[in-house]
């Protein structure tokens, strides 16, 4: 018989934001601290702090696993099939071995072993340089067994049947209630969108550097990942060494995007080759690999059917979208704001989805995987309701959307951005009449995801003699700022100065911490920096009351500083001098979420775009995003990963596309100057205006940011430019042969309606 | 057996192989960026190691080299310079930006035999922890970074751009930069860094350090 468990503390937080608040009651988990709430005040969260590993990146000492160079050091490349689909006949490497440098070569795939697209790998070379390395790559033969290819998701098994415009053609699978619906309603939209493949252009490439030393029978590795828990599971399954041997860096990440999670044969035979040769391997992928063998964002065809009455609202959805995912055959899946629906009943709200295989690279999450696909199909299909109504795209969004904090956002969005004076009521006209060339519009989307953290993870914090203060998780910052918003929770919870503490993560020596995908890292691992940090506060209390002879509840402290009897002061500092010469280290774990305020988090976007419709060229003149993400913590790093969304959407929007030869099955464009990123000149204006939400999850209620923002800016600039034309693009990128392309169209369906006599 | 600093007539500088390749090689001109094969005279080497010494944030450097190998490589490899980034490798991105007798040049688009008797500028001759360049501070300010891969490259490029004194909108700024990508998106406020330390500076040609 257990003795009865003891009535848990009630706790009412005050939650919600400027627009909405409420009252909720919670029970706190045993062991876990009062949550923050919309009453408290801050002196370290939320403010403008600087990144706190700026200085080491602004001077060139951050290292990335690029940049470590042990003594011994080898180069590794990878050989790779020439061909998209077949099996290896033989692998001949007499002649590479017997090129100059060359230390070790491997097979990564045996006889009869199928190779998957261009760029599959089929052998691990290393060398003593770099040159030589590649100089032996060359000189493998291998021999294929080609079997015919296919490259073109459009061609592949399942593929719909589409017409010359490429619309959809065929049959939807029936449903009564939804063609009721569509036949019935004053407005109705039938369109298909389409996206190409983006890749994920991470300037620090896929790789590691690897280091197996025999004599310990440890394997030690930097690598450029945005999993250090992941990988070094990864190599231990490989090379059967007990995970505990095996040791995993990734102080600094050059970004990921979603690209980077396992180690991929880069990876493994980086370490092969190090355990082949005995010395350190560093094998990173050169830019052509990056493109075409490390994944990317796959493309889409989605075609969406939706009715909607006079007032906008809503009345029927239709929706089913084909992913072109490579080789993998999955993966390409895609979705949809579906808060707009959220009215109808489910027979009236249809979504569907089928990947079709083909001969290329496996596509990979990228930022909001699937979402600006889906966004940009849906809420163009929106705006092609609100057009056919005569219907401001606000309106219409207003009219649908059940969130009383996106309402919050789509009003303040829509007033600091200029919507009213922006939109152009004429669609197609120049606003300037002395250049009837010159067309302006501007077009909007919602933005959404649902992730407030969870896990089961653990931060180490360290109080030292010196009154310097450690925080520690294995989980990488991949240029979110991990590091800074886990210094920061610590700083506020001791009430001391941010540059006493210092954050070390990517280490996988340290309490495992989560993969940083899905924006889940900050608000997995904050509720345990902040707890760990209350912990070692509380021990820094009792030491310091016991080094003084007195009880420790006759101590109070506050903002860094403690107090005695309610008199007598003594600093942070003062009080570390007296812990003795062991340092207080206590950890925190994170307890699963409470009942939050609300589980994801929401948005808004606007583009304001000029397009050439002499050249078809598009310019984006301005964005504005309006975000949340529960509690702010490091505003200034927020508002950049919004800036950096926006950024990455217009380059996708206008820019990017991986272009294929279908014949050979090979990647033309991959490197950088013909594979186009937005550059400096390319990106206009933009803000990012962070709404603080108080969610009430758990001891901090921060949210993440990778993907959130990512969700709508292709879409605004796809509806901003559809604004200014008079008739929407459909497909991603916009480039000027289709601006001029959908321009001569509208002009075409123009003369024939004439000659319909419409 | 390879005989180091015997000039010999076989080779090309990797700078006239790419030229050749898309245009009629047309000596010393170029359109773009200036760069050290633009004015060097035409030396020849044997293929093999060759010791040269390299002036490198004021020090002088002895390293073996290939005639092949890039600037970048020696740098990165050679010489354990890695704040200088290998992203492209073919003078796309900025990445690898150094200054070459004060003029920004990709350091992945010339060979280190080339840099032989220039003053080569890394990241790390630019500013210390204790004694940050004013452009490196604003950068830090205006959260001109995120991941901070392309940031050396930026800062280079930037410290050109200052020293030039095109700074006179955020335009030309952006043009003064255009070669330099960031895949995290932080342009617009790598703009607002380098607006920010011209005022810092004077922007006066020369002004930075």
């Amino acid at each position: 018989m257990s003795a009865p468990r003891p009535p848990r503390d009630k706790h009412e937080m005050s939650v919600g934001f400027a627009g909405d608040h409420k009252v909720l009651s919670v029970e706190i988990a045993d062991g876990d601290i009062v949550p923050w709430d919309l009453n408290t005040e801050h002196r370290v969260i939320g403010t403008d702090t600087s990144r706190v590993d700026a200085v080491a990146k602004v001077t060139g000492r951050a290292r990335y696993a690029f940049d470590v160079n042990p003594p011994g050091l080898l180069h590794g490349v990878l050989v790779r099939s020439t061909i998209a689909r077949g099996k290896i006949k033989s692998i001949d490497f007499s002649a590479a071995e017997r090129a100059a440098g060359v230390v070790a070569a491997l097979r990564t795939k045996e006889n009869g072993h199928r190779v998957r697209f261009v760029g599959d790998d089929v052998a691990a070379i290393a060398a003593e340089t770099i040159d030589q390395a590649r100089d032996a790559a060359l000189l493998v033969k291998v021999e294929y067994e080609a079997e015919d290819h296919n490259t073109d998701f459009r061609k592949a098994e399942g593929a719909p049947q589409v017409d010359a415009a490429g619309h959809i053609t065929d049959p939807w699978p029936e449903s009564a209630p939804i063609e009721a619906a569509l036949g019935a309603a004053k407005a109705t939209v039938d369109a298909t969108y389409r996206c190409e493949v983006q890749t994920h252009s991470a300037l620090e490439s896929h790789g590691v550097v690897a280091w197996f030393k025999e004599d310990a029978g440890e394997l030690e590795v930097w690598a450029s990942t945005q999993a250090v828990g992941i990988t070094q599971q990864a190599f231990a399954q490989a090379t059967k060494l007990p995970q505990s041997k095996v040791r995993v860096h990734a102080e600094f990440v050059g970004g990921g995007f979603g690209a980077k999670f396992p180690p991929g044969s880069e990876g493994l035979y980086a370490v092969r080759l190090s355990m082949a040769s005995k010395r350190p391997v560093k094998l990173m992928l050169d830019r052509f690999e990056e493109h075409t063998c490390a994944g990317n964002r796959p493309s889409a065809i989605i075609q969406v059917r939706a009715a909607a009455d006079e007032a906008g609202k809503l009345l029927a959805w239709d929706y089913r979208g084909f992913g072109g995912p490579g080789h993998a055959g999955q993966g390409g899946g895609t979705s949809w704001p579906t808060y707009y629906v959220e009215h109808l009943p489910r027979e009236l709200r249809r979504a569907r989805h089928k990947d079709l295989a083909t001969d290329t690279d496996a596509g990979r999450a990228m930022r909001a995987p699937g979402r600006p696909q889906g966004f940009f199909a849906a809420e163009g299909a929106l705006d092609e309701l609100a057009r056919k109504l005569g219907m401001d795209p606000l309106a219409l969004r207003l009219a649908n959307d059940g969130s009383p904090l996106r309402q919050h956002e789509w009003k303040l969005g829509a007033e600091r951005f200029g919507w009213k004076e922006r939109y152009n009521p004429d669609p197609g006209q120049p606003r300037d009449e002395s250049k009837p060339w010159l067309l302006q519009g501007a077009g909007l989307s919602s933005a959404v995801w649902g992730q407030l953290g969870g896990g089961n993870y653990k931060v180490t914090c360290r109080i030292h003699h010196d009154g310097t203060v450690e925080v520690r998780n294995a989980s990488q910052d991949i240029g979110t700022g991990l590091k800074t918003a886990l210094a920061m929770l610590v700083a506020e919870e001791l009430g001391i100065d941010l540059a006493r503490v210092k954050a070390t993560t990517g280490d996988s020596l340290d309490p495992a911490g989560p993969a940083s995908g899905g924006s889940t890292t900050t608000p997995s691992v904050a509720p345990a920096a902040r707890l760990a940090a209350a912990r070692a506060k509380a021990k820094l209390i009792e030491r310091v009351a016991k080094s003084l002879g007195i009880e420790a509840g006759a101590l109070t402290y506050e903002h860094g500083q403690f107090r005695l009897d309610g008199q007598r002061k003594m600093s942070f500092v003062d009080a570390c001098r007296r812990i003795g010469p062991e340092p207080i280290e206590e950890q925190g774990e994170r307890f699963p979420n409470y009942k939050p305020y609300q589980d994801h988090v929401c948005g808004c976007q606007f583009a304001d775009v000029e397009v050439d419709a002499r050249t078809g060229v598009v310019r984006v003149r301005r964005m504005l995003a309006v975000q949340d993400c529960g509690l702010v913590v490091a505003r200034k790093l927020a508002e950049s990963q919004v800036l950096g969304a926006l950024t990455q959407g217009i380059s996708y929007a206008l820019h990017e596309q991986r272009v294929l030869d279908h014949r050979i099955g090979r990647m033309l464009n991959g490197d950088l100057s013909t594979y186009k990123v937005a550059g400096t000149v390319d990106v206009p204006e933009l803000e990012a205006i962070m709404v603080s939400v108080a969610n009430g999850a758990n001891n901090v209620g921060a949210a993440g940011l990778g993907e959130p923002p990512a969700t709508a800016p292709a879409a605004a600039i796809h509806n901003a430019v559809a604004n200014a034309l008079g008739v929407p693009v459909r497909s991603l990128p916009i480039t000027p042969d289709k601006v001029l392309a959908a321009l001569a169209g509208k002009d075409t369906s123009r003369k024939n309606s004439k000659k319909q006599g419409d | 057996m390879h005989t180091p600093n015997v000039p010999d007539d076989a080779g090309f500088s990797r700078r006239s192989f790419f030229k050749g390749a898309s245009v009629a090689a047309i000596a010393g001109t170029s359109a773009s960026a200036a760069t050290a094969t633009d004015h060097a005279p035409v030396t020849r080497r044997r293929p093999g190691l060759h010791e040269i010494t390299l002036q490198i944030n004021g020090d002088a450097r002895k390293l073996q080299v290939e005639p092949r190998t890039t600037l970048l490589d020696a740098l990165r490899d050679r010489l354990d310079l890695t704040g200088t980034k290998k992203v492209c490798d073919r003078g796309a991105c900025g990445g690898c930006t150094v200054h070459l007798d004060g003029e920004a040049v990709n350091a992945c688009m010339m060979l280190a035999l080339d840099a032989e008797g220039r003053d080569v500028r890394t990241i790390e001759g630019v500013g210390t922890a204790d004694d940050l360049h004013p452009l490196q501070r604003s950068f830090i300010e205006c959260d001109a970074l995120q991941c901070g891969f392309c940031t050396p490259g930026m800062i280079m490029s930037g410290i050109a751009c200052l020293n030039a004194g095109k700074t006179a909108s955020r335009g030309e700024i952006a043009g003064c930069l255009s070669g330099n990508i960031c895949r995290c998106g932080t342009y617009t406020r790598v703009v607002d860094a380098v607006e920010q330390a011209a005022k810092v500076t004077g922007a006066k040609r020369g002004g930075g350090r």
